[in-house]
């Protein structure tokens, strides 16, 4: 089986403080880190080869310093990664971003099955993973809590959807998007990253993929941010409730009604 | 324990290289420079697992990789419940086979990165939603039984009601010393926890950082950041005030203090 | 679509609205996009397609109409009574090359958010996903589309001025539906699944349906978070029921993890998950900065404690002071009486 990972590098919001007057994070000075749902993305492509063998190929878009989450992957036992790095993949909304990724997948060759996480911390979008399957005309599953199955042709997932779940079977090539709950990561080992530090990481660059350049950063994306802004700031005129216990039930049902909560 | 603070052996933390270091050869060099000088001292080297929840290599892998020599009296391992199953028995058993004998048991801070010891997998059974430093120092006596010393941790900050009756848990659980959080003065819960078990050996915890209001969190007041705090004469006075207990040094320099710590302890 | 010209653009016209089914039922935040769709129309002069595919979903197109449609497209075909990606998104893709809407916009769901960015790619279209707010530039007529990201702490507007149709996506509860009006209907264009949209498709083995829905943290619309004032386990247990009131998720503070009354994939905070859900009720937690940056997103918070004066008391929108194991029973009561 050769899996490709895809793993986005973003800044660490866990970490971030909260600013005293405008009751925000402050996100200058925050550390990157490999995007949270991805380290589940890795450990699954690592559990899927230890079982049916195979590789696992990180494949990362980004600036130089996202060699350091390759690097990470690598550690926890990837066996090998690609960065796509160059100045005209800068400003890449979804569309180029997933072309991009899908770019790169055909160039590797014989890809069976991409994973991807979730979604990424930062844009949030979860629109990157289904993206790809589009831009490679393959089949997908998103939200998947489970690899119920797979083998050298195909794979069967649970899905997990808002009333439920299903189990669907995919022939490869395909592509998955992970929940956390489909494994426990494991942590790099002194070794492992020791290790990693010997490994020679590939720059590809828009030429490397054959990428069309009207198709990659943003010119090649659709989407425009025009205006980034603070959330309108929070209304902190508490509304006090006080009572008997029946009384403020009332009322804070009462409350939830008219703000439309219930 | 009783000994070795009449002894008047220092605990001092030693925090492992953080995973997401970019320098990680350099960082392992430096560790093992503060391991080997903590032994020269005869103190005892107390190596912290994921400190605030920060990612870092085990206190065992660095022993192990780096060759280091160990003196069981010499050396504390901090052990928490975010692990696996599997890692954590990597660790005990290389703690075994190694001679290390002190365990610090807490239940430590997580991270969305770090698993976390499941109830099925430390054989708790009933109530028990999640593993905490109870369940893992009961686990570890049935498990490895004669075989380590187990200490556990007390926050003088937390409502002392709630703080008591957990600690009352973890002592039945297996704990046979205590370490304090940070305490820069005398501390009433402190002296009523020497007064409720005068035969537990109880190791204090002293800052010695000068930033003072990093301690903020930890004691649940605001410590202005411009807070003059001397950290060696704050020790000296610990020493005085708490005469029989022992003394852990966290954030401790060992370029502009260690060599001052010779004479606090007398 | 990528358009080169004025001329171009004014070929696509109308608002089109992807219904949401989840077995086999139009789910409420249909009509919630319809409502929205209904004012964005409004100021385009234009009309509200809704387009439905499902199998076995004829009668309930009428409600469609009630909320808002104007007209509405069906696709009922035993093939797509379950959600398979790739049908639905070839499907979709026919449809907007023969109607051309100059707008469509789907539900940011597990379902939603698989189909619609297949179906951007594929349309060559810009994807705005998890939009709080849409709006028409009155300038160009372009959609304005107003998002969070980096977890709520910076609101991105956006815009896709050369492609179209222009797509969104928006989480259930953030747009409001319009009071159902049963006397208004509409033409419903029938259209068929086509052979060639289902070549290379996943198959569906199982479906399990669960009553009680698969809220995680992440994905919850309303959260309800205990701390140590929830005293045990057996607290939480009041905390589920109220829950389960409200369609909501259980959180919970580090103090509460701590004493082993509920497992640390509830914990929000600095070293547990970051949550940002509609509503936010904290239980007999006091709000120590640590559990504050896992929530302070949240559109409301709520803060139920004995104490009036914590940190989360004052930065509540709403704060109700009293003993929570009166104050929730008698909430839960309240509720299912109604
Ligand atoms: C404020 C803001 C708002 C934005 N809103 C939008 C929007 O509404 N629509 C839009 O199209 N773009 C938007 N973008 C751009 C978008 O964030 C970028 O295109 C980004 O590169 C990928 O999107 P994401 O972060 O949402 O990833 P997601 O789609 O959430 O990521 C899902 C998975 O895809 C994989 N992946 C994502 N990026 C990479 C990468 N660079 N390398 C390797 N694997 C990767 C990972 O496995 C990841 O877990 C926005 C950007 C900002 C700053
Ligand atoms: C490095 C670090 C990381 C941390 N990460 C996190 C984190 O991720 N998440 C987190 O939550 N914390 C975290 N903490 C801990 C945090 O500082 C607080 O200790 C913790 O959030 C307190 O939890 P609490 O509010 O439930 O408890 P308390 O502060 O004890 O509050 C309990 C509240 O319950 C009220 N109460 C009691 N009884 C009742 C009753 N019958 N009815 C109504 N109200 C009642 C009390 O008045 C009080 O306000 C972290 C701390 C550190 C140092």
């Amino acid at each position: 089986m050769k899996i490709v990972v895809c793993i986005k590098q973003v800044p660490a919001t866990s970490e971030a403080k909260i600013d005293p007057e405008t009751k925000r994070i402050v996100r200058e000075g925050l550390k990157a880190i490999m995007n949270p749902f991805d380290i589940y993305a890795v450990e699954e492509g690592i559990q899927l080869r230890d079982k049916f063998g195979g590789e696992v190929i990180v494949l990362s878009m980004g600036p130089e310093k996202a060699l350091l989450s390759l690097r990470e992957a690598i550690s926890l036992g990837a066996d090998r990664a690609i960065l796509l790095s160059d100045k005209a993949f800068g400003g890449s909304d979804t569309w180029a971003t997933s072309y991009t990724l899908a770019k790169a997948i055909d160039k590797i060759g014989d890809v069976d099955l991409v994973i991807c996480g979730k979604q990424a911390i930062d844009g949030d979008t979860a629109q990157v993973g289904p993206g790809i399957a589009a831009h490679l005309d393959w089949v997908q599953a998103t939200y998947v809590m489970r690899v119920e199955d797979a083998d050298s042709k195909s794979i069967k997932v649970k899905r997990m959807h808002e009333d439920g779940y299903d189990i669907c079977e995919m022939d490869f090539p395909a592509v998955i998007t992970v929940l956390k709950d489909i494994n426990i990561p494991r942590v790099p080992t002194l070794k492992g990253c020791l290790a990693s530090l010997k490994i020679e990481i590939p720059v590809w660059t828009h030429a490397d993929i054959g990428a069309a350049i009207e198709k990659i950063g943003l010119d090649g994306s659709p989407t425009r941010v025009v205006k980034t802004a603070p959330p309108p700031p929070r209304n902190i005129i508490t509304q006090r409730i006080e009572g008997s216990p029946q009384d403020c039930a009332r009322q804070l049902v009462r409350e939830l009604r008219i703000r439309s909560i219930l | 324990m009783k000994h070795r603070i009449q002894k008047k052996m220092y605990h001092v933390e030693i925090l492992p290289p953080k995973q997401d270091t970019e320098k990680l050869e350099a960082d392992l060099e430096l560790f093992a420079e503060k391991y080997n000088r903590v032994m020269e001292s005869v103190y005892c080297a107390s190596i912290t697992d994921n400190a605030m929840g920060n990612l870092a290599f085990q206190g065992t892998e660095i022993i192990e990789e780096l060759g280091l020599e160990v003196n069981p009296e010499q050396v504390m391992i901090h052990l928490n419940t975010f692990h696996t199953k599997q890692d954590l028995h990597n660790i005990l058993d290389i703690c075994k086979s190694r001679g290390i004998k002190y365990l610090l048991i807490i239940s430590g801070d997580g991270s969305d990165r770090l698993p976390r010891l499941q109830p099925s997998d430390v054989q708790v059974k009933g109530v028990v939603e999640s593993v905490t430093s109870v369940e893992l120092l009961k686990y570890i006596k049935d498990e490895y039984p004669d075989t380590f010393v187990l200490g556990a941790a007390f926050n003088p900050y937390e409502p002392p009601e709630h703080e008591f009756e957990k600690l009352q848990r973890k002592l039945k659980a297996g704990a046979s010393f205590i370490i304090t959080q940070p305490i820069i003065k005398k501390n009433d819960i402190v002296d009523e926890l020497l007064e409720k078990y005068p035969d537990v050996p109880v190791i204090i915890e002293a800052w010695m950082s000068k930033k003072i209001h990093l301690l903020s969190d930890a004691v649940g007041y605001e410590i202005p950041e411009d807070t003059q705090f001397d950290p060696i004469e704050t020790l000296k006075m610990l020493h005085k005030i708490y005469p029989a207990c022992g003394v852990y040094l966290s954030l401790l320099g060992f370029k502009t203090q260690y060599h001052l710590i010779k004479e606090t302890w007398i | 679509m990528i358009i080169s010209d004025r001329t171009d653009k004014s070929k696509y016209s109308n608002v089109w609205v992807v219904a949401e089914l989840l077995s086999g039922k139009i789910q409420p935040v249909t009509h919630e996009l319809l409502g929205a769709a209904r004012s964005l129309a409004a100021m385009r002069s234009s009309q509200v397609w809704a387009v439905v595919m499902g199998s076995g979903i004829a009668e309930q197109t009428h409600s469609l109409f009630a909320f808002g449609a104007d007209k509405v497209i069906v696709v009922d075909d035993i093939r797509l009574s379950g959600f398979i990606d790739e049908i639905e998104a070839s499907i979709m893709v026919r449809l907007i090359e023969k109607y051309k809407p100059e707008i469509l916009i789907g539900a940011a769901t597990a379902r939603g958010r698989a189909l619609i960015p297949r179906i951007a790619v594929k349309t060559n279209c810009g994807l705005t996903a998890d939009c709080t707010e849409l709006g028409i530039d009155p300038e160009n007529g372009d959609l304005l589309q107003t998002r969070p990201a980096f977890g709520g702490n910076i609101m991105a507007t956006i815009r896709c001025s050369n492609h179209r149709p222009q797509m969104a996506t928006v989480r259930p509860r953030v747009m409001k539906a319009l009071e159902p009006d049963f006397s208004r209907s509409g033409e419903i264009i029938r259209e068929n699944v086509q052979d060639s949209d289902a070549l290379k498709i996943k198959r569906i083995v199982e479906i399990f349906h669960s009553d009680q829905a698969t809220v995680n943290l992440g994905d919850a619309q309303i959260i309800i978070a205990g701390g140590r004032g929830v005293k045990g386990p057996a607290g939480f247990e009041i905390l589920r029921k109220f829950a389960a009131e409200v369609g909501g998720a259980v959180g919970a503070s580090r103090a509460a993890v701590d004493a082993g009354w509920i497992p640390y994939s509830y914990q929000v905070g600095q070293t547990g998950q970051t949550v940002q859900t509609k509503v936010y009720i904290a239980c007999g937690i006091s709000g120590q900065i640590q559990h504050l940056v896992g929530m302070q997103s949240c559109e409301v918070i709520i803060a139920i404690d004995k104490n009036p004066d914590t940190p989360m008391m004052q930065i509540a929108d709403i704060a109700v002071v009293g003993d929570l194991f009166e104050v929730i029973p008698e909430i839960i009561t309240n509720l299912a009486s109604n």
